[in-house]
């Protein structure tokens, strides 16, 4: 059984494997962006935090 | 006017906007991706040839068009950092080329996943799809520069080179399906090709979140690297004090 026959009980029947994976490329590569985008900031926030309050010691 | 373009161009004031900009692109993008994603998967119909394999073009043109877009305007803020000095334009250049990168990679992708089903292939040397190859490839050639330096604005400088020059690229993905006989079809937007409305009325929502995702991204990733590059600013010790107490 090809991946194509195994996910074809999905919506969209034969396209199924090929139209949930491109979506699935899809949502994986913009969850990563958003994640990575926010993790940055913090880390530079706790950072910058911590270099300032070593400066004020 | 050069007046207003220099006090939002100096980094509080920038960063400033950022923060207010990010949950008017954001919203816009979380509400029209729910709208967008039911309009593409569920209303608009199967396609009379691909049946519903053509739904992976509601995901692959907007991308594909934000892949050269963002390019675009990488390019130009580079030029702009470097013609008039503009640190902040500096900025957007280095935050727009990771989220390019990605968008071309996602064309890329759901191309070759669209490809299978209808060409029986994965991938083939065409002109469109070798030149967003290239793109990509200069995405990723400008992010190692733009890192190889550990002055900011000797690396925005050399980086903003090798932007423009590679927008001679932009054309060649553009124009490819009309100078060379491609596998690749022709233009989806502006030639009838979406026959039936709902068609129609995906892809503008697509595109549209695209474009909000890209603002979203560009406000949060900027704001990250204004407070890097000013971190001996007053302004920055105060504000992140202030956030962190």
């Amino acid at each position: 059984m090809t991946m194509v026959e195994y996910f074809s009980f999905l919506p969209f029947g034969k396209y199924a494997f090929y139209v949930w994976s491109a979506y699935g490329v899809v949502f994986i590569t913009v969850a990563t962006l958003f994640v990575r985008a926010r993790s940055n900031h913090k880390k530079t926030l706790i950072s910058l935090s911590s270099k300032y309050s070593r400066q004020d010691d | 006017m050069w007046k207003w373009i220099q006090r939002q161009a100096s980094p509080k004031v920038f960063y400033q906007t950022c923060t207010k900009l990010t949950p008017w692109f954001l919203i816009p993008f979380i509400v029209l991706s729910v709208i967008g994603l039911y309009w593409a998967l569920v209303v608009s119909p199967a396609d009379y040839q691909q049946g519903d394999g053509y739904r992976i073009i509601y995901i692959h043109v907007p991308s594909a068009i934000m892949s050269m877009t963002v390019y675009g305007i990488m390019a130009i803020a580079g030029g702009i950092g470097l013609i008039w000095q503009i640190k902040m334009a500096e900025v957007v250049a280095k935050v727009s080329a990771p989220i390019g990168a990605a968008f071309t990679i996602v064309a890329l992708a759901t191309g070759a996943i669209w490809g299978k089903p209808m060409w029986g292939t994965w991938w083939v040397w065409d002109a469109r799809l070798t030149s967003e190859l290239i793109l990509l490839f200069l995405y990723l050639a400008y992010m190692s520069l733009n890192n190889a330096f550990d002055n900011p604005r000797t690396a925005a400088k050399a980086s903003s080179i090798l932007a423009i020059v590679g927008l001679v690229n932009l054309p060649i993905i553009h124009y490819s399906v009309k100078w060379w006989n491609t596998l690749h079809q022709g233009y989806t937007v502006g030639t009838g090709g979406l026959k039936d409305p709902d068609m129609g009325i995906a892809l503008g929502i697509m595109f549209l979140v695209f474009v909000l995702l890209y603002g979203a991204l560009v406000t949060i990733k900027a704001k990250t690297e204004v407070l890097t590059r000013e971190q001996n600013s007053r302004w920055v010790k105060d504000l992140v004090t202030g956030e962190r107490s």
